[in-house]
């Protein structure tokens, strides 16, 4: 689960742009996730064939020994990736995280590599781990599922997975879309509007998990910016409306479970930074009554991509782990475990109804359009707000909150 | 062959050296520099403190840090005091089976402790439900959970058991005989407890005292989970500032700021004790 999954920057090339680019506005609303995914075959823009007539077929590496793996429980999709583990007598060695700061933590403390094989990162870290020197390029010649990709997780759209010079850092796998997140048996129609979090009728009845750059990223784009470019003025707009959804809260909560858990309890009844999968995990407290929608105003969406750390020690099995997780079963059952969104095109039609139904696969780019990805605040700026001023004004927003 | 007290000593030393002082040291002299991404770099400065200070939240949820560690601290004391009490004089057969059921609940998950105060707390909890049924209250009440009352409740129960062995065990030397040589002198109960018990009894209470004070104030898990907007304090800050932003020297500097209240909380507290003259009370034999 992505609790905390925060957001991205780099190179910034709008939705739109891209969209204009890769000849996706003249998709038919219908339009299979094949007609996508052959779009993507076509796409000159990104990198995410992985085979040239140069090199010759692209060819997944053997994979053996043991992978250290460092990302969310649950990342390691331990079900899907079993087969493939069993066959080649990968063993995982685990080490979870509760927030996505301790990566880069856990890997500059323990220095290169720190002994880990495979990590993930949300793609507005992106920039980040590179001005920390974390990511490694992955040889494209050794993920030839990289073909599966829907064309936008193909692209190198905000270079949140390829660099602008073409070299990869990550393999797409998972993604999904914010939203609101209600629970009926207290509000009894949907809010169309992120400004009705607002209302005194949900004043200390809004939960709110506790992802600083999540929070403010959609908090820019409902005052209509983008948290990467979001100048010093506006910024103090969108931490003015930030204080006003924490006033409207008891309290933030520490990760998605817990805001769940403080909803299913009846303590809150609606979720700022909601998230369809809290849907299922109240469903699996046995609480069937979660809706969540995105409003009018949209929202935006997060992907976690799979990428190896500086110093990993069995790379090939790393990158075969990646390749796998292209493999449209094993990506359908990772959106299943993770009530999650598929990056492969054939994954659609091996997902369940209410998996699939997640998210418009059939418009795939009407839906990133409205809530689009998007990077981090910049890690330095005079002009924008800055990913350190966003950490600290969250601390001092929720302090304030209660005083 | 003899074992002096100083090779009994040096595997407890050696470890504090390498676990504790060590990494106290390196992040001493981490606060002093200057702080990069996940990183320090020279030159030495005083801005990290000056940021500390200056910082209006830091102050906000040091009140609150402060307020949460005196109060769990001091229900602690009040409450334990009676139950070490009881167990050491009174408790005769069933003291055996308490002291059991006070080691036994350790075993439960901390987690598992809050997690279960929700449930008691919420809207929709044991003691909302109850007071319901009993016609007592319409609507639920909404200030047992998600503010400091909530985060002092739970770490009163996370540590009174701590609290309850220390004075337990401060106790212990006061033989029965005492209190009954002061009732016959003619001191009646509460004059025992004030002049006997109590002066006997401060400087194991006292320590229980600083225990949970320190580890109270330091929290950030219990107030995450319980606190709401009112519970926010200090030590969610300084994770925040070596996990969120990876800054590291200024961490380290709110780590020291609040080592140094500590301090100064410790310095009062033995202040007081040796004005009362409360430290030069001792067992005799």
């Amino acid at each position: 689960m992505a609790v905390g999954w925060d957001r991205w920057l780099l190179e910034y090339n709008t939705r739109r742009t891209f969209l204009r680019r890769a000849g996706f506005t003249t998709l038919a609303v219908g339009a299979g996730p094949t007609l996508l995914a052959a779009c993507g075959d076509d796409d000159d823009d990104g990198g995410g064939g992985g085979t040239t007539a140069a090199e010759g077929p692209a060819k997944a590496p053997s994979a053996s020994g043991r992978v250290d793996f460092l990302s969310w429980e649950g990342y390691d999709i331990p079900d899907p990736l079993k087969p493939w583990k069993t066959e080649n007598g990968v063993k995982v060695k685990a080490t979870y995280i509760g927030n996505h700061d301790e990566i880069q933590t856990k890997l500059k403390a323990g220095g290169a590599g720190a002994g880990y094989d495979i990590i993930t990162y949300y793609q507005g870290y992106k920039p980040l781990y590179q001005e920390l020197d974390i990511l490694e390029p992955l040889d494209e010649q050794k993920l030839p599922n990289l073909k599966n990709l829907f064309p936008y997780f193909a692209s190198k759209e905000g270079n949140f997975w390829i660099d602008p010079d073409g070299t990869r850092t990550g393999v797409p796998w998972t993604w999904g879309s914010i939203g609101i997140t209600i629970d009926t048996r207290r509000v009894k129609s949907m809010p169309t509007s992120w400004h009705d979090l607002l209302e005194p009728e949900f004043k200390g009845r809004v939960a709110i998990p506790d992802d600083p750059v999540g929070a403010f990223s959609l908090a820019a784009h409902i005052q209509g910016s983008d948290p990467s470019m979001t100048t010093k003025d506006d910024g103090e707009k969108v931490f003015d409306f930030l204080s006003q959804v924490a006033a409207q809260s008891t309290g933030v909560s520490p990760s998605f479970g817990d805001a769940t858990t403080k909803m299913t309890a009846g303590d809150a009844d609606i979720c700022y930074q909601g998230w369809a999968a809290m849907n299922e995990f109240a469903a699996a407290e046995g609480v069937n009554s979660f809706e969540t929608e995105v409003p009018k105003e949209g929202s935006f969406s997060f992907c976690d991509a799979y990428a190896l750390p500086a110093g990993a020690d069995n790379v090939d099995t790393a990158l075969a782990w990646m390749n796998e997780s292209m493999d449209p079963t094993v990506n359908a059952e990772a959106a299943v475990v993770l009530v999650g969104g598929v990056t492969v095109a054939d994954a659609v039609k091996e997902l369940p109804k209410n998996i699939a139904s997640l998210y418009a696969y059939e418009d795939l780019d009407a839906l990133l359009e409205r809530s689009p990805f998007y990077n981090n605040p910049p890690i330095e700026s005079d002009e924008f707000v800055t990913f350190e001023e966003v950490q600290k004004r969250w601390q001092e927003i929720k302090a304030e909150a209660g005083s | 062959m003899r074992v002096g007290p100083l090779a009994l000593t040096a595997p407890a030393a050696v470890g504090l050296l390498l676990f504790f002082v060590a990494p106290l040291v390196a992040f001493g002299v981490y606060s002093f520099l200057t702080g990069g991404l996940y990183e320090v770099e020279a030159p030495l400065t005083l801005e990290n403190y000056k940021e500390v200070a200056e910082t209006d939240s830091n102050r906000t949820l040091a009140r609150n840090s402060l307020v949460v560690g005196l109060l769990a601290a001091t229900f602690s004391v009040l409450i334990a005091l009676p139950m070490a009490y009881w167990l050491r004089y009174s408790a005769g057969r069933w003291r055996g089976l308490v002291l059991f059921l006070i080691v036994a609940s350790f075993l439960a998950s901390y987690l598992v402790r809050i997690y279960a105060w929700r449930s008691m707390l919420g809207r929709n909890g044991a003691i909302n439900r109850g007071l319901e049924s009993l016609g007592l209250i319409d609507e639920p009440l909404d200030f047992l959970l998600y503010n400091r009352f909530a985060v002092t409740v739970a770490l009163v129960h996370i540590f009174l058991p701590y609290v309850v062995l220390v004075l337990y065990a401060g106790l212990a030397p006061l033989q029965p005989s005492y209190l009954e040589t002061a009732q016959d002198l003619g001191a009646g109960r509460l004059q025992r407890w004030r002049r006997v018990v109590l002066p006997l009894v401060a400087a194991p209470a006292v320590s229980a005292f600083l225990f949970v004070f320190v580890l109270s104030a330091a929290d950030y898990v219990t107030p995450q989970l319980l606190g709401g907007t009112s519970g926010v304090m200090l030590g969610v800050q300084i994770q925040v500032a070596f996990i969120g932003t990876g800054d590291f020297a200024y961490g380290a500097a709110l780590a020291f700021a609040m080592l140094a209240g500590f301090l100064v909380c410790y310095a009062l507290i033995a202040l007081g004790l040796r004005l009362t003259k409360l430290d030069r009370v001792r067992f005799v034999s």
